[in-house]
C-alpha cells in the first residue's frame, strides 16, 4: 500500500515531460490569444487630442464665461475658480446653447440646469465636468477625457 | 402526389422568376439616357451637312457618358443625357439634346468642369428624378439651382468686379446689399461680426436637414429657404430676432449672395482669384456703421422701441447723447457691448473689429457732436442716500427701466458698461433727459426732481448690478 | 509486336471517343439515378448531398408542419452571400469613398440597383424567417429528444444572423448608417449606467471599454467603418458557418427532423410510400441494411424496416428545389418593386432625429429609452439565457412533433398572447400618458430607474405568468409555451411602436404623418 501511495506520489519523466509540454502549449496558447484579442484595442486614435491648452489665467476674466465651440466646452470663472462643462450633449453628441437657467440642447431638447444636470429631454446622463490644470509653462490646459465630479473648480491661486 | 405539388411550385416559380429576371434584365438594358442618344444620334444623322460628319454620328456608341474630374473630387454624368451639351448643330433642340446658353463652354470646357459645379445637381446620377434631385426622396441636398441664382457659383473662382464687368452683377449686387444693410451686426463672417445670429459662412454649403423647413412654400430645399427668410424671417423661424427690410427683388439678390458662401475651395489652376471670395472689412466709417450698426440703429437719431426684441435701441447718432456722452463712454460700449441685451461686444475677441476700426465708427458717430457743452452736474459734492434713491427709481423710474434696471422700453442699465460710466454722465443724462427719445427731462426744467434727487438715483442706479 | 501497337493507337482513339463521358462518370459515379439504389447512391457519394440522409420521413417534407422555415432561412442566406460577394467587387470601405460607391452600385453598375436590393431584402428577410424558424422549432417540441445542443446552436445563429445585418446596415456610410452606428455604440456603452450608479466606472468602465473596442476610437469615424466591414464580410460570417455546419451536421445525428410518436401517413403520401425495388438476393422485399438508414432510434435495427420514410432523390430534393426558387423568385420580385433606402451622405453635425437603430433592434431601443442598462444588455442577456434553457427546463418528453403539444398547449398560448398583449400595451400606456420616475421626482437616483421600469417589469410578468402556468397546468412544457409566446409577442409589439409610433424626441404618434416637420 506504502508502495504504491509512495509510486504515486513520485511521477515519471514521461509523464513530467508529457505535463511541462502540455504546460507549455497551455500557457503560449494563451498568450498569443490575449495578443491577439490585445491587438483589436486600438493604441492611437485618429482624432483630435483630447488633452488641449485653452489659454492663461488672464484671459479668463472672472465672472466670465467663454464657449469653446470647436472643443464642445464651457469655460466659466468664478471667484472661487474655474470649471470646465462640457457641451457635448450626452445624447447624440449636439453641441449645447448656454441660457439663463442653464443649458439647452437643439436636437432633441434635452436641458439641463446650471451645473449640467439633466432636467428634461432624451439626455440619459449630466453633461461632464471635465479637468482644468496648469502646465510648466503655466498655461492653462483641459483633458475631456478625464471627467471630474461635479463642484471642481480649479484654483488660480492656490 | 406530394411531388406534384412541389413540381407546381417549382414550376411557378420558376416562370414568375424567369418573368422577372427578363424584366430586369430589360430594365437594365433601357435606361432614360439610352433614348436621348438614340434621338441625338438621329437628329445628327438627319441634319449633317457633312458625310463624315453623319458616319462619326453613325458609329456612336450607346454608354454611359461622364466626366471624370478627379481634382475636384466629381463625376458628372450629366452629359449622358444632355449630350448636345457642346455641340452647335443642336442650338434649336428641345432639351435635354440642347446646346448650352451662351459662350460659358468657352472658357469652362466641360471635360474640365463638369457641370455640377456651377449647376449643383446629382452628378453621378443617371436618370432625370435623381440627378437633378427633384424631390425630399432623392435626398440630394443641393438640386439643380435655379438659374436666377446661378452667379452664387461664379465667385468660387471670380471676383466681384471681374463678373460686373462682363455684365454679371447679380452677385455684386448681392454683396453690397450685405455690406449696406447691416447684417454683420448680428452674423458672423470670417470671425467679425455680431454673435446674435449664425455664422454665415458656410452657409451656402449647409446641407437641408440644417434649416427649419417646416414653414417652407413650395419644394423645400436651401435655395427656397434663403429666399423666404429674406422676405420674412419670422415666417420661417417664428422665434427670429432678425432685423430685415429689403424690396421682393433684393432678396434674390441676398440669396444668391449667401448662397455663394460655400465650404472647400476650388483648387489653384481653377481660381481666378487669390484664396476664397470674401467681403471684407470697409476702411471708413460710414461704411462701417452701414455694416455692422444700421440693422438694429437704423440712421441712429432716434430710438424706437422694437417689437421682436422687446426693448428700445437706443439712439445714438442722436444729438442730446453727443452732448453729454464723452468718446470715451461710446467707445466702451462699443468695445464691451451691453450685457443682457442684444448689443453685441465689437472688441477684436469679440465681434472682430480692430481698435483703428473703432475708432473711426466712432468718428462717425460723434460727426454732427453739438458744440455747446451742457452745464456741469457737480455730483461729487453730494453724499449718496442709495435708500432714498432706491424710493426715487422705484416711483420715477423702474416704469420704464425695469424694477432691476433690466430695461425694456428704457435701455438697460445693469450692464457693466453703464454701470462703470461716469455719474456726471448718468446725471446729466437723469437731469436734461434725450430728445426725440421716451426719456424725458427729470431735472428743474422738466419733471422737477432736485439735485440731491438725481444724485441719490444715481447713487442707487449704480448698485443695480448686484441686485439678481 | 504490330499487334500490340494496333491495340495502342485503339484503345487511344477509343478513349478520345469517350472521353466526355468517362469524365463525367470520374464525378457522377452513381450513374444515372434511375433505380433506387443509383438514387440512395447520388446522395449518399455526393458532397453537397450527403449531408442529408438517403431517405426522408414523409413528415419532414410535409410543407404544414415546418413550413419551409429553415430552408427558407438557408437559401435567404445563400441568396444574401452571392449578391454580397458581387456587391464587393464595387463597394469601397473608406469613408471617403463608401457613399459614392454605393451610389455607382446604383446608378452605373450593370444590374447594380437589383443586387443591391436582393441583398438588403434577402439579408433582412433572413431576420424574419430565422425567428419564425425558432417559433417553428420550439412549438413542435423540437428542441428535446437529444436535441437541446442544436438548439442552443441556432440561438447562436440567431444572433449572428442579428450581427451580420446590422453591421451591414452600416456600410453605405449614408445617414441611416452613421447614426445606427452612434447609437449602437451607445447601446454598447450601456454597461456605464449601472457602473456610474454603483460608482465604479473609475476602475471597470466595460461600457466605456467596449465601444472603444468597437468603435476603434471615441467617436464614430475610419476606424469604425473598418472594424465594421470586417465583421460583416470576414469574422461574423466564419463564425456563422462554423455554427451551420455544426447546425445541419446535428440534424443528421439527432434523427432527422422530429415527428409525432403516432405518425399516419396520408392518402397524399401513399404514392410515395412504394416498395423498394429488390429482385433477387436471399432476404425479403422490403429489408435493407445500411449504416445510412435511420429507423425509429439512432441504430439500425434489423427485422424493421425503415418505415414512412421515402427516398431523398427525388422526393426532398425537389421539395428543395422549389423552395429555393420560390424563394429566389420572392426575393427578386420585391427587389424589382421596392429599393434599399439611401439617405444623404453621413453627416455628423446634423443627427437625424429620431435617430433610430435597424428595425429589427427597435424593440430593443424601446426598451433602452427606459433604462440604457436594462435595455441594452440587461433585457436582451435575460432573454437569450431564458431561451437557451429552455430544452433544459423543459424536459418533458410527449407529444414531440406536434404543433402546440395539444389542445391545452393552443390554449395556453391563446391565453399568454392576449394576457401579454393587454399588459404590454397597458405598460406603454402608462408611460406614454405619465411618464416614468424622473417625471413625478427629478432627483430620484438612477439607480432605482434601472431596476425598475416598465421593460424590467413587462419580463417580470413573464416570468410570473410562466411559472404560474407551470402550477396551474403542472406541466414544464406548457410553462414554456406560455413564455415563448409571449416573449414573440412582446418582440413584435415592440417593433411596431419602435418603427412605427416613435417619432422625433422618441416621442409618441399615432402615425409617421403626424410627425412635426423640421
Amino acid at each position: 500500500m506504502s508502495n504504491e501511495a509512495h509510486e504515486k506520489a513520485e511521477i515519471s519523466r514521461r509523464d513530467f515531460l508529457g505535463l511541462a509540454s502540455l504546460g507549455a502549449a497551455v500557457i503560449s496558447s494563451l498568450t498569443v490569444l490575449t495578443g491577439v484579442l490585445r491587438m483589436f484595442k486600438p493604441n492611437v486614435r485618429y482624432e483630435e487630442s483630447t488633452k488641449f491648452k485653452i489659454g492663461k489665467a488672464e484671459d479668463f476674466p472672472e465672472g466670465t464665461v467663454k464657449k469653446l465651440d470647436e472643443r464642445g466646452l464651457f469655460i466659466f470663472s468664478k471667484d472661487d475658480g474655474l470649471y470646465a462643462i462640457s457641451a457635448v450633449c450626452t445624447h447624440l453628441g449636439c453641441i449645447v446653447n448656454q441660457t439663463d437657467w442653464g443649458f439647452q440642447c437643439p436636437c432633441h431638447g434635452s436641458r439641463y440646469n446650471e451645473h449640467g444636470k439633466v432636467i428634461a429631454g432624451p439626455a440619459p446622463r449630466n453633461l461632464d465636468w471635465h479637468e482644468i490644470s496648469k502646465t510648466v509653462d503655466g498655461i492653462l490646459e483641459v483633458d475631456t477625457a478625464k471627467s471630474v465630479p461635479a463642484g471642481t473648480k480649479f484654483k488660480l491661486y492656490a | 402526389m406530394r411531388n406534384r405539388f412541389f413540381s407546381w411550385i417549382l414550376f411557378l416559380s420558376g416562370v414568375v422568376l424567369l418573368i422577372f429576371t427578363l424584366i430586369a434584365a430589360y430594365r437594365e438594358m433601357t435606361p432614360e439616357w439610352k433614348k436621348y442618344q438614340a434621338q441625338y444620334k438621329e437628329q445628327i444623322i438627319k441634319t449633317a451637312k457633312d458625310n463624315a460628319v453623319r458616319q462619326k454620328a453613325g458609329a456612336l456608341a450607346s454608354e454611359v457618358q461622364q466626366i471624370y474630374l478627379g481634382a475636384l473630387n466629381k463625376i458628372d454624368r450629366c452629359v449622358s443625357c444632355h449630350i448636345g451639351v457642346e455641340n452647335p448643330m443642336m442650338d434649336n433642340a428641345k432639351l435635354p439634346l440642347k446646346q448650352h446658353s451662351g459662350d460659358y463652354l468657352k472658357n469652362h470646357p466641360p471635360d474640365k468642369f463638369g457641370c455640377t459645379v456651377c449647376h449643383y445637381g446629382q452628378g453621378r446620377a443617371t436618370n432625370k428624378k435623381e440627378a437633378h434631385g427633384i424631390g425630399h426622396d432623392t435626398h440630394w441636398d443641393f438640386p439643380v439651382m435655379p438659374l436666377k441664382y446661378i452667379q452664387s457659383s461664379c465667385t468660387q473662382c471670380h471676383d466681384y468686379e471681374m463678373l460686373g464687368a462682363k455684365g454679371y452683377d447679380t452677385i455684386a449686387k448681392g454683396a453690397k446689399l450685405f455690406t449696406e444693410k447691416g447684417c454683420r451686426g448680428c452674423h458672423k463672417l470670417n470671425g467679425i461680426g455680431g454673435a446674435l445670429g449664425k455664422k454665415l459662412d458656410i452657409v451656402g454649403s449647409q446641407p437641408i436637414a440644417y434649416f427649419p423647413m417646416r414653414f417652407v412654400e413650395g419644394e423645400r430645399n436651401t435655395y427656397n429657404w434663403h429666399k423666404q427668410h429674406f422676405a420674412d424671417p419670422r415666417v420661417l423661424v417664428p422665434e427670429s430676432q432678425m432685423k430685415i427690410s429689403v424690396k421682393p427683388e433684393e432678396t434674390d439678390l441676398l440669396a444668391t449672395y449667401v448662397l455663394s458662401l460655400r465650404s472647400g475651395e476650388m483648387p489653384k489652376d481653377y481660381r481666378k482669384i487669390k484664396g476664397i471670395m470674401t467681403v471684407g472689412k470697409p476702411d471708413e466709417g460710414e461704411a462701417l456703421y452701414k455694416m455692422f450698426c444700421i440693422a438694429c440703429h437704423t440712421d441712429g437719431k432716434q430710438s424706437y422701441f422694437d417689437e421682436i426684441f422687446n426693448r428700445t435701441i437706443p439712439a445714438i447718432v442722436n444729438k442730446a447723447f453727443l452732448k453729454t456722452a464723452d468718446d470715451k463712454y461710446i467707445k466702451k460700449t462699443v468695445e464691451e457691448g451691453r450685457a443682457g441685451t442684444q448689443m453685441t461686444s465689437w472688441k477684436t475677441a469679440a465681434g472682430g473689429l480692430a481698435e483703428g476700426e473703432i475708432n473711426k465708427l466712432i468718428s462717425y458717430i460723434t460727426k454732427e457732436r453739438p458744440s455747446a457743452k451742457p452745464e456741469r452736474f457737480n455730483i461729487a459734492g453730494f453724499k449718496p442716500d442709495e435708500k432714498r434713491g432706491e424710493e426715487l427709481y422705484k416711483v420715477r423710474c423702474a416704469l420704464c427701466h425695469g424694477k432691476k434696471g433690466e430695461g425694456e422700453l428704457g435701455i438697460n442699465l445693469r450692464n457693466p458698461v453703464t454701470q462703470a460710466a461716469d455719474p456726471e454722465f448718468l446725471a446729466l443724462t437723469v437731469r436734461d433727459g434725450r430728445t426725440e427719445t421716451p426719456m424725458p427731462a427729470f431735472g428743474k426744467k422738466g419733471i422737477g426732481l432736485t439735485e440731491k434727487d438725481i444724485a441719490d438715483v444715481v447713487s442707487y442706479v449704480k448698485t443695480l448690478s448686484k441686485k439678481k | 509486336m504490330s499487334e500490340l501497337k494496333q491495340s495502342g493507337i485503339d484503345s487511344f482513339k477509343h478513349n478520345i471517343k469517350s472521353a466526355f463521358k468517362s469524365f463525367a462518370s470520374s464525378f457522377l459515379r452513381s450513374g444515372k439515378p434511375t433505380s433506387d439504389r443509383s438514387r440512395a447512391a447520388a446522395v449518399f457519394n455526393n458532397f453537397f448531398l450527403h449531408v442529408q440522409g438517403v431517405k426522408t420521413h414523409i413528415n419532414t417534407l410535409r410543407p404544414a408542419y415546418t413550413l419551409g422555415l429553415g430552408l427558407i432561412s438557408f437559401f435567404l442566406l445563400i441568396i444574401t452571400i452571392i449578391s454580397g460577394v458581387l456587391l464587393m467587387v464595387y463597394y469601397s470601405p473608406s469613408i471617403e469613398h463608401a457613399y459614392n460607391s454605393v451610389k455607382d452600385i446604383n446608378f452605373v453598375v450593370f444590374a447594380g440597383r437589383l443586387i443591391r436590393n436582393m441583398h438588403k431584402w434577402a439579408g433582412e428577410g433572413m431576420i424574419i424567417f430565422v425567428l419564425l424558424h425558432m417559433a417553428r422549432v420550439f412549438y413542435t417540441s423540437s428542441y428535446k429528444n437529444g436535441r437541446q445542443f442544436n438548439w442552443v446552436i441556432g440561438l447562436a445563429l440567431l444572433i449572428l444572423t442579428f450581427g451580420i445585418n446590422l453591421s451591414g446596415y452600416m456600410l453605405p456610410w449614408d445617414q441611416l448608417s452613421y447614426w445606427a452606428l452612434v447609437i449602437v455604440a451607445n447601446i454598447i456603452q450601456s454597461p456605464k449606467e449601472l457602473t456610474d450608479s454603483l460608482g465604479i466606472t473609475g476602475f471597470f468602465d466595460i461600457g466605456g471599454f467596449s465601444k472603444e473596442l468597437f468603435l476603434g476610437g471615441l467617436t464614430a469615424g475610419k476606424e469604425s467603418l473598418t472594424r465594421v466591414y470586417l465583421l460583416h464580410i470576414m469574422l461574423l460570417p466564419i463564425f456563422l458557418f462554423i455554427f451551420l455546419g455544426v447546425h445541419f451536421w446535428r440534424i443528421r445525428k439527432d434523427g432527422g427532423l422530429t415527428k409525432p410518436d403516432v405518425f399516419e401517413p396520408k392518402a397524399i403520401d401513399a404514392a410515395l410510400i412504394a416498395l423498394p425495388e429488390k429482385k433477387g438476393g436471399i432476404f425479403p422485399a422490403n429489408k435493407t441494411y445500411g449504416l445510412m438508414e435511420l429507423a425509429h432510434g439512432k441504430t439500425p435495427v434489423v427485422d424493421r424496416d425503415v418505415e414512412n420514410t421515402v427516398l431523398s432523390w427525388p422526393n426532398l430534393l425537389i421539395a428543395e428545389a422549389a423552395l429555393f426558387v420560390l424563394c429566389l423568385a420572392g426575393v427578386i420580385v420585391y427587389s424589382f418593386f421596392i429599393d434599399a433606402p439611401l439617405k444623404e451622405l453621413a453627416n455628423p453635425m446634423i443627427p437625424e432625429n429620431p435617430a433610430k437603430a435597424p428595425w429589427y433592434f427597435l424593440g430593443l431601443q424601446e426598451l433602452l429609452s427606459y433604462s440604457a442598462f436594462m435595455g441594452g444588455v440587461g433585457l436582451p442577456g435575460l432573454a437569450l439565457l431564458g431561451l437557451g434553457l429552455i430544452p433544459y427546463l423543459d424536459r418533458e418528453e410527449q407529444h414531440l412533433g406536434i404543433w402546440f403539444s395539444n389542445k391545452q398547449g393552443k390554449r395556453v398560448a391563446i391565453e399568454s398572447l392576449i394576457a401579454s398583449a393587454l399588459v404590454i400595451i397597458g405598460l406603454l400606456a402608462f408611460v406614454i400618458n405619465f411618464g416614468w420616475f424622473r417625471s413625478w421626482w427629478p432627483n430620484v437616483p438612477q439607480l432605482l430607474i434601472t431596476l425598475i421600469n416598465p421593460g424590467n417589469i413587462w419580463v417580470g410578468f413573464m416570468i410570473l405568468w410562466s411559472v404560474y402556468v407551470i402550477k396551474k397546468t403542472g406541466s414544464t412544457r406548457m410553462g414554456a409555451i406560455a413564455l415563448f409566446t409571449m416573449f414573440l409577442i412582446s418582440y413584435l409589439i415592440y417593433t411596431y411602436v419602435g418603427t412605427e409610433l416613435r417619432g422625433p424626441n422618441w416621442d409618441f404618434f399615432w402615425s409617421r404623418s403626424e410627425w412635426p416637420i423640421h
